[in-house]
């Protein structure tokens, strides 16, 4: 709750601390009025409420915000409540499917190395999942983008539909936005599997030890059962922990995912506002980013208490 | 102290030491000014710009010879400020413990709650872009990490002999911290400085591709985003030739820096010997 709180003031505060305003941004793209009009101005930022004290505009600021109305977009001049809205399911759409695909490798991989730490198949995983992660996520994207939607065509090349489709049946829709989600949420998820493996691999190297697995070799337990049921169950727990820490990492990347591909959603729309100094849109886009990854923290620690009884007693 | 036992830090070390030597060589190496228009533009690799060029006619070898020197200065300056914050902070939390402790480390999970890219790509787009402001912007972004980290090492440092001894014989808060807290946790802060110098060059070219790097300085994000945001040209292979080796430059000092914590680990800090990666 304090983390939210502090997160809108800072959302608040931060675009007004610094050099640079939303006024002049409009002016000088206007073209004619390029020359200093101060009446202009002076209208403008009346319009806006830009010239009353901060504090007024803090209180109005948070009124607003709890009446969900985060403002007008100085760009587009519509309500920024509904771009934000209209953007966040593709965003959430794409950092789900990028994570679901990232820990199903990530979590595989990391098993089958932690348990067979040091040998061949441990230490050339590490070296592969180490360079996928050095690999910059929008170097890797445009890599996609030309092998797979240029050079093979496999997948469209931008955008999150496909524009003026004719066919409005379900199914085709669906398998329309399938498409275009495909080559975005594998790069994200190639670039958030390393993070998971590692995580993995880590957890199941401290329970290779444990004495509940040498007991369990000792009856006599299939390696399978002891390295997926016993092993793996006990590793999950630190990956689970650590998944809500790499949510942060997910909507970082999907910005620049999505700048790569054109994909319609809240990171590009962000990149968009800042080239604009866009402030109503820029916050938004802040805000719902940001609280998007603090309720995952929220959704993860619940879960830990799922899976770890020793924490719900 | 032997790198040998870790082939992957020796990797680590030799690619880190290229950039390195690259970028403080980079006026001698460069065969032409990053910034004159050298050639004709879109020239494929050949004899005389061995890495072709760019739109205008830029010679790309030179800017991704002063790219790695820009990259360099900006990780290894974004991380100093990192970890020197963060240790003074950390440090000073666990040191003096109750309600200073209770208060900072409150601050540092809210920090550390806040995605890094947006608030970055926020502050980095108000401020505007120079050097000098990224390398700022992500070494204050990352402190809270480092702070986390140091303070949980000084509480278990904290009630050892040799700083109880310390302080029997009068030092204070400062002279603990410099002489006998750093110094302990040294091997902790080079592996930290490490990790975050990869993330630095990482989030530098992030910043620079999304438009908001220096605009007159030399970068490798910066090259990516004049080669994406090209109009008309994307996806040729003109444009790849002026997007490879840009983008394998930061994957290698990336990897550069990765390998060398990876390695430096298990050197550095006996205790993980045990688990850590070999």
């Amino acid at each position: 709750m304090v983390t939210v709180f502090a997160l809108v003031t800072l959302n608040f505060l931060l675009p007004r601390a610094m050099p640079g305003d939303p006024v002049s941004a409009l002016v000088d793209a206007g073209g004619p009025a390029r020359v200093q009009d101060d009446a202009l101005r002076a209208e403008l930022a009346e319009y806006y409420g830009l010239d009353r004290p901060l504090a007024v505009q803090y209180g109005q600021y948070l009124g607003d915000l709890v009446r969900g109305e985060l403002g007008t977009s100085i760009r587009y001049n519509v309500p920024v409540a509904s771009l934000v809205l209209a953007r966040l399911p593709w965003t959430l759409l794409l950092i789900s499917a990028g994570m679901a695909i990232a820990v199903l490798i990530g979590w595989i991989g990391g098993v089958h190395s932690g348990w067979r730490r040091g040998r061949g198949v441990d230490r050339g995983l590490l070296v592969f999942f180490l360079t996928l992660k050095a690999f910059p996520v929008f170097f890797v994207g445009s890599l996609a983008l030309v092998v797979f939607a240029v050079k093979l065509g496999w997948f469209p090349l931008a955008g999150t539909r496909t524009p003026f489709a004719e066919d409005e049946a379900l199914l085709s829709t669906i398998a329309d936005v399938l498409h275009h989600l495909a080559l975005p949420a594998l790069v994200l998820a190639l670039d958030f599997a390393a993070s998971q493996y590692l995580v993995m691999r880590a957890g199941m190297v401290s329970e290779l030890g444990a004495d509940y697995l040498v007991l369990g070799r000792a009856k006599g337990l299939r390696e399978r059962q002891l390295k997926f049921r016993y092993a793996a169950r006990n590793a999950l727990l630190p990956a689970v922990t650590l998944l809500a820490l790499h949510m942060g990492f997910a909507v970082t990347h999907s910005i620049l995912v999505e700048t790569v591909f054109a994909y319609q959603g809240l990171g590009r729309l962000l990149f968009e506002a800042v080239a604009f100094r866009d402030y109503p849109t820029l916050q938004a886009c802040f805000l719902v980013l940001t609280l998007v990854v603090v309720s995952a923290n929220f959704l993860a620690d619940a879960l830990y208490r799922r899976l770890d009884p020793r924490v719900a007693a | 102290m032997s790198m040998r036992r870790s082939p992957l830090g020796v990797i680590g070390a030799v690619l880190i030491g290229v950039v390195a030597v690259v970028a403080a060589l980079a006026p001698l190496l460069a065969p032409y000014d990053p910034h004159a228009l050298a050639g004709d533009s879109l020239q494929p690799p050949s004899s005389r710009h061995l890495l072709g060029t760019n739109n205008l006619g830029q010679d790309l070898l030179s800017q991704i010879i002063w790219g790695a020197r820009s990259s360099l200065v900006v990780a290894v300056a974004a991380a100093t400020v990192a970890v020197v914050l963060g240790t003074a902070v950390g440090a000073t939390a666990g040191m003096l413990g109750g309600v200073v402790d209770a208060a900072v480390m409150r601050v540092v999970d809210v920090a550390l709650a806040v995605p890094r890219l947006p608030l970055l790509v926020l502050v980095a787009a108000l401020a505007g872009a120079s050097r000098t402001s990224v390398t700022l912007v992500i070494g204050l972004l990352t402190w809270p990490v480092v702070a986390r980290l140091v303070r949980s090492q000084t509480l278990s440092l904290r009630g050892r002999g040799f700083i109880h001894a310390a302080r029997g014989f009068g030092g204070g808060l400062p002279y603990i911290v410099r002489r006998h807290l750093v110094p302990a946790l040294g091997p902790v802060l080079v592996a930290t400085f490490v990790a975050i110098s990869a993330n630095a060059v990482l989030l530098e070219a992030s910043l620079a591709f999304l438009g908001l790097g220096d605009p007159a300085g030399m970068s490798w994000g910066l090259i990516l985003n004049r080669a994406l945001l090209h109009p008309g040209l994307y996806f040729t292979s003109a444009w790849l030739w002026w997007v490879l080796p840009a983008g394998f430059a930061i994957t290698l000092s990336v990897l550069g820096f990765t390998f060398l914590g990876v390695g430096l680990e298990p050197v550095l800090n006996p205790r993980w010997r045990r688990v850590g990666p070999s």
